[in-house]
């Protein structure tokens, strides 16, 4: 039999996409499906060898939704995410209209600040927990020789302002991602409409809010929601500069999953908590691909 | 429809590969390692904070030519100690043909990683080395072999100590490994920093321990009496035991007014700024390190420490220039304590040769090799007949606190949720230690956690 035309370009498709899906398959699939399945579970230290790992159903996420520790960790990873990207995203945006504006150095500037978002996130950690020390970091340094504090801040030894550092180690590298995202959505926008507005008597607030914005939603969408995709996942952030503490303040749902199942052996808990994480960037990510569409539409 | 289909496996896609990138809690998705993570966390028993460049490294030693016997893997995480074990596998490759034993080095956290995984995967060496509190874990996760009817049938079980001995059982007292070598903590002193104090005698007590903190305290020149480690890991448990059992209470009752005293004692230093709040954050390492800058007059010191850091030039030793002096752990009301700390061996249970493994397990533990290894390695033997064997535990004297620290020494566990009880140990530390709230309800707290577990499967008798 003849294949039409049709029927040629559906299997040459399948054939370009086979690769990437059997991929995708094996590496994200079959982890996820097996995370499902252990998140329903009831396997742990006691169980494990016994083989007494019955299926528990909804257990495991009614026990972590009750706990204490386990409420604290998901209010730390939404005030981590929305507090980064209130900082990130407008100090990021403020950047990416003065880099707009060509003056002297702006180029070298703005690649300097870029290096943050370059560093890998574990040497920004240790940086941040060195820098936030009590008694050596050169935070504390600076503040008692300008004045500001007269002792040394208990920076990550204390819940509160043990957040607030991490959220600045964030912003560190955030702002810097914000800035090169929306830079890029600024290059798109002619500067003959700004120019012509201009020309019409609008004044640059005017210019920015009616313009400039409106051009540029479908960049601070996208940005937004990878930036809180990005954020809402952090783990090695706080892995290495707080190991969550002090008391858990600064542990998010992906440093809580870590410690359920590889330092208490509580691999269902562990597995449900990654799922909890999974479904809300599940989530975020339609709503995502939904926007997406929308603009193409 | 269809477009819909297309959408909600896309963003499915999308969150899962956010969700492998961080590795979040399946154990299967983590198995792709990321070696900064090592570098942050402090490795127990070692003063620096950060690991080796090597995260895991085949031996390149002499181990001696391959002897035809089948080739069995050795895992463990020892540094300094590396060529004595390898000399001692080269006489045992040598002595005999059976198995031809291979040691690797694999760092603490990683080898602890990869024991989790293994227990899934199955991919394990023949023998691997692990921490004490950490086995009874390892044996309920299925990790380690029961090689319970060879060692009964060695004969030697009985010159073992106790403590030590009872880490490699699980809750039925099988045996799953021998222990390696032990450790304890005692009271580490700058003699001379005491004494322009006017204190002429390390303290005994914690009346006397407590005076000479207020004593040496000098804030202006940012020095404190004491220095210990309260950090959110084993490691901050295993300073704390000496206290809380010190105080006459104990894990199985950590809200008695007994225990609770030992938090309202350390929280009492913090408060009077005699001991940093920084203790919450520093691993065992950093707060020999502040004691060997001269910011601490005190410091709970380890076994290790004497051969790894005050002995060792590339370590503290040049900085250390006055006297100081090892005292055992201070006591409240003549009780007195410390804690055993060590490492042990099993087989584990993937081993096609377990009978052979656990053949040598029995030779590298006779009493002559491991009064031999703790010498070169500057630990305890963990056999009461091999400190007869050379004058090393008695004719130092800084070694003779520690072995006469012994006969007090309490051990953790052996349970196999020990590390969630640990963590409601310093989890309650620090709530305390930081003003979070107050020793009552910090112990109250560790108890809610501790109780149930114990109230299930009950701490073995020594």
């Amino acid at each position: 039999m003849k294949l039409t035309m049709e029927q040629k370009k559906i299997r040459e498709g399948l054939c370009f996409i086979l690769p990437g899906f059997l991929y995708m398959l094996i590496i994200l699939g079959y982890p996820l499906v097996y995370n499902v399945i252990l998140s329903f579970k009831n396997v742990n230290v006691r169980t494990f060898a016994s083989g007494t790992d019955v299926f528990v159903g909804l257990q495991n996420y009614q026990e972590l939704f009750a706990n204490a520790t386990f409420q604290l960790v998901l209010k730390n990873t939404f005030v981590f995410t929305f507090c980064c990207l209130i900082f990130q995203f407008s100090i990021g945006f403020l950047f990416a209209l003065l880099f707009s504006k060509k003056f002297t150095l702006a180029g070298p500037i703005r690649g300097m600040i870029l290096v943050g978002y370059m560093m890998p996130m574990s040497v920004t950690a240790l940086l941040g927990k060195n820098m936030f020390d009590k008694s050596s970091g050169v935070i504390n340094d600076l503040l008692m020789k300008i004045g500001l504090v007269s002792a040394p801040v208990d920076w990550l030894l204390q819940p509160g302002t043990a957040m607030a550092a991490v959220i600045a180690m964030n912003c560190w590298v955030g702002i810097p991602f914000n800035m090169l995202l929306l830079t890029s959505g600024l290059t798109g926008i002619s500067t003959e409409v700004l120019e012509s507005a201009e020309v019409d008597g609008a004044n640059a607030w005017q210019r920015f809010w009616k313009i400039t914005v409106p051009l540029m939603k479908p960049a601070i969408l996208a940005v937004l929601m990878l930036g809180f995709i990005y954020t809402f996942k952090a783990f090695d952030l706080m892995y290495i500069m707080t190991s969550g503490g002090p008391l858990n303040s600064t542990d998010v749902l992906g440093t809580y999953a870590y410690n359920l199942s590889f330092t208490q052996y509580e691999f269902s808990k562990g597995s449900a908590t990654a799922m909890i994480l999974f479904a809300i960037l599940f989530v975020i990510g339609l709503f995502y691909l939904r926007l997406i569409a929308k603009e193409d539409e | 429809m269809k477009k819909k289909l297309a959408a909600l496996l896309l963003s499915a896609v999308v969150a899962a590969s956010m969700l492998t990138a961080c590795g979040g809690g399946s154990s299967e998705s983590t198995s792709a390692d990321n070696g900064a993570q090592e570098s942050a966390d402090a490795a127990e028993e070692t003063t620096e904070s950060t690991d080796t460049a090597v995260d895991q490294a085949v031996s390149t030693a002499d181990i001696g030519e391959p002897n035809g016997g089948a080739e069995v893997t050795l895992w463990h995480y020892f540094e300094a100690e590396s060529d004595a074990l390898n000399a001692m596998i080269k006489d045992y490759n040598e002595s005999q043909s059976e198995i031809y034993v291979v040691p690797t080095y694999v760092s603490r956290e990683e080898l602890m990683k990869q024991y989790t995984i293994g227990a899934v995967s199955g991919d394990l060496p023949d023998i691997g080395m692990v921490d004490s509190p950490d086995m009874a874990s390892y044996i309920s996760l299925g990790v380690f072999a029961n090689i319970d009817e060879y060692l009964q049938g060695w004969g030697e079980l009985d010159n073992f100590y106790d403590g030590p001995l009872a880490s490699c059982m699980d809750s039925e007292g099988q045996l799953y490994g021998l222990p390696n070598n032990s450790n304890c903590l005692a009271l580490l002193c700058n003699m001379e920093m005491l004494r322009a104090a006017g204190i002429e005698e390390a303290p005994t007590t914690w009346e006397e321990f407590e005076a000479a903190c207020a004593a040496t305290t000098d804030p202006d020149n940012g020095v404190y009496g004491f220095a210990m480690c309260a950090i959110s890991n084993e490691e901050g448990t295993f300073q704390f035991i000496p206290w809380l059992y010190g105080a006459g209470g104990s894990v199985s009752d950590i809200d008695s007014a007994e225990s609770v005293q030992a938090f309202s004692f350390l929280t009492g230093l913090v408060q009077n700024g005699y001991m940093s709040n920084e203790v919450v954050n520093w691993g065992q390492g950093d707060a020999l390190n502040a004691w060997a800058a001269g910011k601490a007059a005190m410091v709970e010191a380890g076994t290790w420490m004497i051969a790894q850091n005050l002995d060792n030039e590339e370590s503290i030793k040049n900085d250390v220039t006055w006297e100081y002096q090892f005292v055992p752990m201070p006591s409240e009301n003549g009780n007195q304590a410390t804690v055993i700390g060590g490492e042990n061996f099993g087989v584990c249970s993937t081993s096609e040769h377990v009978e052979e493994c656990a053949k040598f397990l029995m030779t590298m533990m006779s009493a002559q090799n491991n009064a031999d290894w703790c010498e070169i390695a500057g630990k305890l033997p963990v056999r009461s007949d091999s400190v007869p064997l050379k004058d090393f535990w008695t004719a130092d004297e800084r070694y003779k606190v520690f072995n006469d620290s012994l006969n007090f020494a309490v051990a953790r566990g052996p349970h196999a949720q020990w590390p969630t009880i640990s963590e409601a140990i310093y989890t309650a530390e620090q709530a305390s230690m930081l003003g979070q709230s107050t020793a009552e309800e910090a112990a109250a707290q560790a108890a809610s956690v501790i109780d149930p577990i114990l109230a299930e499967t009950p701490i073995l008798e020594q």
